[in-house]
């Protein structure tokens, strides 16, 4: 049995490689990308550059930047806190989709003389709630019957777009604007349950991201709940031992995931586009925060600036088409990234060396056997 | 009679000084065996005694690490279970190999390279009917393995063997999941089958079927041979001492006079398994304050789920459990560990540690809603720094790194850790499943003092092993458990291994006297 | 007779089920050996542009046909490589596969000076039969009225089904997304019988996308497949993970693609973006109705699908 290679299971993986792994997959992916842009007869360097300049050059486009960013830390986050626990939720697309349906009928049904504070906290509250109930189709059967989220939850992404198109596409329900003759368009929600913005287009939904992002990380590390959820993504045996209900607290995880993809959508109805637009919310913004997420490593601290990466990407795609190169470059970069990263996962987590010469195959202990 | 050929015809396997050891443990040590043609051969051993070994070793699985091996007198080596199959040789596993959403048909053909590229299923069907009915083994070949009851699901896993034609059968433990009924049935095949000139060999515990169904005993300890003989001339109580050694380790400490208060009081208890037997069986036990108890049995007899009935993690369908007097029946684990039960289960990072979390994480597993390891809904990283350090000082758990998943300790301070959180908790009873089974010597004496240290406390110990020299090192009393039933019951300074072992292997006081 | 609104939506519906047949097969094909492949949608849109683009290139319909078949094959091998090799999540995996696929097929689309996008194929795929034999009421178009990719749709079900029901490797392949550890306890490879049938499952997809480009909509553009590769994954389930029934239910739902139009034929007025919502809907329904606890084993859904295998070694 001579093998030329032994792959073990590593215990601790060195911090550096959790940092190289997500950077490496990134210089991988351009590599590729460089390789594609090149067979295709572009010029790889002024494309890059002029990525770099569309996403990070000026105020302007680093603002549009970071306005990309906001729902995929979300959405991320989303994507990070459900995986930990083994729960696929791969539905973050229609948890945004059904938030911002129910953001927007909120903010659609508030009357124009609500103060403004309790208007914003009310549609965006209404997003993370529209998102939790869609979350809940699947997760209640997945707890209660077993049923796999996984294609539960991808199934109903495309019910809630079809359901979000039949509102403004289909009929003529309150969510279509009524003086859009032209085109169909949703109608604006009240200007009082709009979010400020404070440059360029940005407006402070990117601080109710990050907070999102970094309670999700304090709830997870330093709260009692959050041990518990620690040990049940570790091992639903345990904590059934240590006496944790599990079902519960995998319920809990679903729908708390589908609140955040819902607050992605709500933001976005109360942020820059005012109104439930079906062609700007299907942008595939739960399956990038799914991307996020795995680059992140599931961290909810580090999805932060992937999520600036992938923004920035995504505000780089239309640049491209003014130099002649198809904006569809950066879906390349993006599917590229996750397929290194989600490789990479293999050398986080495994240990790859040469046999050693004496001890043969016999050496399989871990490395912490000291007793 | 099969003994008869033996003079003139070689053996159909001989093995010849076969050793074998995983990772520096020896498994089996310088064994020889002889199997004869047309014989039912009983390898007779306690857990651990390397039977398991030996037979994964002549099915192919394990390559021995010295020694030979011979089939009908020519030397032969396995490369695998597939090879040993071509060359006639099957086991059934205690752990069926059955795709259990096939059918019984299917699974006969599965990597059977007889059958041809067409499949034809009523074909294989009337072809499994018959061998079924060839061997009184009726099953339906159009049934799914899931439809099936474990017994029938293992005449499967025989008619596979059947089905390739294999001249050696190497059955491993197949009555532990059989009714007598079963059992029965089982035996009047195996019989049938040596007529026909095929041999068996069938691993066992149970001294009576040993009896009714072999024709000779290899009895193996701790990895050697210790014995073989003819079982016309072998009595039980020959053939319980040759397994459980004489040389048992009588308890040298005096029996402890301070017996409190009946703690932990079960009454009639039955506990229901995933396949809906009573694998406890209206049992009942009573541990006093300062007490150990030792549940003695070969495992799979009901101590399971007797553990888990009374720590609220398995359904209790009848009886009682009472805590210094407080009915506490089918309560929930969490109740369990508020109401005072410390629990070390068997398997350690299957349930009784989080395998992926640090050493200090593990050590506050349970006691982490209280203070000092929370305060109100937060977490004081502080406490869990400071108490686990403690704790890894104290039972010297070593290996600790922060942030290290605990996964990557040894089996014995993973142990250690494990205990060092049990016994620290707020407890009155203390259930430990085989705690030292695979421990090193060190690490087996800082558990077994520590459990000796408890009782001295005034806790409540419940210890269950399938480990004698464990059980009367560290019992004041002891019962013996065989098929969800305390079958026997003595203070363990009256304990014999011959005693012990009759019972366990299901013959009840009468019998044996 | 042949030009009844029935008659038409049923040949419609034939039509745009086709892509779907290719699709759920390929995919019932790489789920019964134990992997699950969320990257459809990318290996059939990569399909359609290599088949679009081959055809283009060479005039040949089956160059074209012979490219989406390597194309999808192509792409299914990094999931195979990422599921089976690495045993890393094949959730994330597939995804990234659709992304990847089709931001890889729109590019392609667009590069180069004289884009793809937009032009007309340079072939189309067209009913083989003579106009004779379709004429025959009722059963000449519905028998004779396709072209050769439906012709060659039936027999890759037929073929799907005994291979997977009637031979000996079907039933290994069944096993293997069963219960691997038995399977390889038998003697079988299993991690073989995975990549062959995850590179099956792309291939398939990849003609099923190139349908789309050379049959039903003959021309280039960013994506002209919609959400064909996630309806073939719901589709799966619906079909419980069986040829034939993959055959009904693709059918059935190319008809409820075509409804909208009948519909408006008919002047009953029902939302197309509700009628798109029906497949969704009904699998997720059969999903919970008949996949949940133990009536899985039922309808047939591999016990090992999506769960990464680890040989037992010592």
């Amino acid at each position: 049995m001579s093998r030329r290679f032994i792959v073990e299971p590593r215990g601790l993986a060195p911090w550096w490689l959790k940092l190289l792994i997500p950077i490496g997959s990134v210089i991988a992916a351009m590599i590729l990308g460089g390789v594609f842009l090149v067979i295709t007869g572009n010029d790889w360097i002024e494309v890059y550059q002029k990525m770099a300049d569309a996403a990070f050059g000026s105020g302007r486009g680093f603002a549009e930047t970071l306005v990309s960013a906001t729902p995929l830390i979300l959405t991320g986050v989303a994507a990070a806190i459900a995986f930990k626990m083994l729960v696929w939720n791969i539905g973050g697309e229609g948890q945004l989709i059904f938030g911002a349906v129910v953001a927007a009928g909120v903010g659609i049904w508030l009357a124009d003389s609500t103060p403004q504070v309790i208007a914003i906290v009310a549609v965006v509250i209404a997003g993370a709630i529209g998102g939790a109930f869609w979350a809940s189709l699947a997760a209640v059967p997945k707890v209660y019957l077993g049923t796999n989220e996984i294609i539960t939850t991808l199934m109903l992404n495309f019910i809630a777009l079809n359901f979000m198109q039949y509102l403004v596409l289909g009929s003529s329900s309150p969510w279509r604007d009524p003086e859009a003759t032209q085109f169909p368009q949703g109608r604006p929600i009240v200007e009082s349950g709009r979010i400020p913005e404070f440059f360029h287009r940005l407006d402070w939904g990117l601080f109710i991201a990050i907070g999102v992002a970094v309670i999700a990380w304090f709830v997870i590390s330093k709260t009692r709940s959050g041990f518990e959820y620690r040990i049940v993504g570790d091992s639903f045996d345990a904590a059934r031992y240590a006496g944790i209900k599990v079902p519960k607290k995998v319920l809990g995880t679903f729908l708390a995931s589908g609140a955040a993809a819902g607050l992605a959508g709500s933001i976005l109805v109360a942020g820059i586009l005012g109104k439930m637009d079906p062609r700007s919310l299907d942008l595939g913004l739960g399956f990038t925060g799914i991307i996020v997420a795995a680059l992140a490593r599931l961290n909810p601290i580090a999805i932060i600036p992937v999520a600036i990466l992938m923004g920035a990407l995504n505000n780089a795609g239309p640049a491209l088409q003014s130099i002649g190169v198809p904006s569809a470059t950066v879906k390349i970069l993006q599917g590229a990234i996750l397929i290194f990263a989600v490789a990479g996962e293999f050398l986080i987590s495994n240990r790859i060396h040469r046999p050693d010469p004496i001890a043969g195959e016999a050496k399989a202990e871990p490395e912490a056997q000291a007793a | 009679m099969p003994n008869a050929d033996q003079s003139r015809t070689p053996p159909a396997v001989e093995l010849r000084k076969i050793d074998k050891s995983f990772y520096g443990v020896l498994a089996n040590a310088d064994v020889d065996f002889n199997l004869a043609r047309g014989e039912v051969h009983t390898l007779l051993g306690e857990n651990g005694a390397g039977k398991s070994t030996l037979c994964s070793v002549m099915a192919g699985l394990y390559r021995p690490d010295s020694g030979e091996m011979l089939m009908d007198g020519e030397p032969i080596v396995l490369k695998s279970p597939k090879h040993a199959l071509a060359a006639g040789i099957g086991m059934v596993y205690q752990h069926f190999r059955l795709v259990s959403n096939l059918t019984v048909a299917e699974n006969l053909a599965l990597g059977n390279p007889e059958v041809g590229l067409r499949l034809s299923q009523s074909e294989l069907e009337a072809e499994a009917r018959e061998l079924g009915e060839r061997y009184d083994f009726p099953v339906d070949p159009t049934a799914r393995i899931w439809q099936l009851s474990v017994g029938q699901q293992q005449r499967v896993e025989i008619l596979k063997l059947l089905y390739r034609d294999v001249r050696i059968l190497i059955l491993d433990e197949p009555t532990a999941v059989l009714t007598p009924q079963e059992g029965q049935a089982l035996f009047r095949a195996m019989r049938t089958l040596a007529d026909e000139g095929r041999s068996l060999i069938f691993v066992s515990h149970k001294l009576h079927e040993v009896k009714q169904v072999s024709d000779r005993v290899t009895v193996l300890r701790e990895g050697r041979v210790v014995g073989n003989v003819d079982t016309a001339d072998a009595e039980p109580r020959d053939l319980a001492r040759m397994m459980v050694g004489k040389d048992l380790v009588l308890p040298t400490r005096a029996p402890n006079e301070s017996i409190g208060e009946p703690v932990l009081v079960v009454d009639n208890l039955t506990v229901t398994d995933d396949r809906g037997l009573d694998a406890v069986d209206d049992l009942s036990i009573t541990v006093n304050a300062g007490e150990v108890v030792g549940i003695a049995g070969v495992s799979g007899n009901g101590q399971r789920e007797l553990a888990q009935g009374i720590v609220g993690l398995m359904k209790v369908t009848g009886g009682s459990v009472h805590l210094s007097g407080k009915d506490i029946t089918g309560t929930s684990p969490l109740k369990s560990i508020k109401a005072g039960i410390a629990y070390v289960p068997q398997s350690r990072l299957g349930m009784g540690l989080a395998p992926g979390l640090d050493t200090e994480d593990n050590l506050a597993l349970k006691q982490f809603r209280e203070p000092p390891y929370s305060n109100g809904p937060m977490l004081s990283p502080k406490a869990f720094k400071a108490k686990g350090a403690e704790l890894i000082e104290e039972f010297d758990v070593r290996g600790v790194r922060p942030g290290l998943p605990i996964r990557l300790l040894s089996g014995g301070n993973l142990q250690k850790a494990l205990i060092a959180r049990e016994v620290t908790q707020d407890h009155c009873v203390l259930i430990a499943r085989s705690p030292t089974r695979g421990l090193d010597v060190g690490a087996t004496a800082v558990v077994r003092d520590q459990i000796l240290a408890e009782r001295d406390r005034g806790v409540a110990v419940l210890l269950i092993s399938e480990d004698l020299d464990e059980l009367l090192a560290l019992s004041d009393r002891l019962l013996v458990i065989y098929e969800g039933k305390i079958v026997g019951e003595m203070p363990a300074s009256d304990a014999t291994a011959e005693r012990l072992g009759l019972l366990m292997s299901g013959h009840t006081e009468e019998q044996s006297a | 007779m042949n030009e009844s609104v029935l008659m038409l939506t049923l040949m419609a519906g034939i039509g745009l089920g086709t892509p779907l047949v290719f699709g759920t097969v390929g995919e019932i094909l790489t789920e019964r050996s134990g992997i699950l492949n969320l990257g459809v949608q990318g290996m059939m849109l990569f399909g359609a542009v290599m088949g679009f683009w081959a055809t283009f290139v060479s005039g040949s319909l089956w160059l074209g046909v012979l490219a989406a078949l390597l194309g999808g094959a192509g792409m299914s091998l990094i999931h195979a490589f990422n599921s089976v090799t690495l045993r890393v999540s094949q959730i994330v995996s597939g995804l990234a596969l659709t992304i990847f696929g089709t931001g890889v097929a729109v590019y392609i689309g667009k590069a180069g000076s004289d884009p793809l996008i937009g032009q007309p194929s340079k072939a189309v795929f067209e009913p083989i039969f003579p106009e004779a034999l379709t004429d025959v009421p009722i059963v000449g178009p519905l028998i004779f009225g396709h072209d050769a990719l439906i012709y060659l749709s039936w027999a890759i079900v037929a073929a799907a089904s005994y291979y997977l029901f009637h031979t000996r490797p079907g039933l290994t392949v069944r096993a293997v997304g069963e219960d691997p550890a038995s399977a390889e306890a038998a003697g079988i490879n299993v991690s073989k019988v995975r990549y062959i049938h995850v590179m099956l499952g792309g291939a398939l997809a990849g003609i099923g996308g190139a349908y789309f480009s050379l049959a039903l909509v003959p021309s280039w553009q960013d994506n002209p497949i919609g959400q064909a590769g996630w309806i073939a994954i719901a589709l799966v389930i619906l079909a419980s993970w069986r040829p034939w029934r993959a055959l009904w239910v693709a059918y059935l739902f190319g008809i409820a693609g075509r409804l909208n139009f009948t519909f408006q034929t008919l002047e009953i007025n029902v939302p197309a973006t509700l009628l798109d919502m029906l497949p969704f809907l009904l699998a997720i329904i059969a999903m919970i109705v008949l996949t949940s606890g133990k009536r899985a084993k039922f309808l047939g859904a591999p016990a090992a699908l999506g769960i990464p295998y680890y040989r037992e070694e010592r």
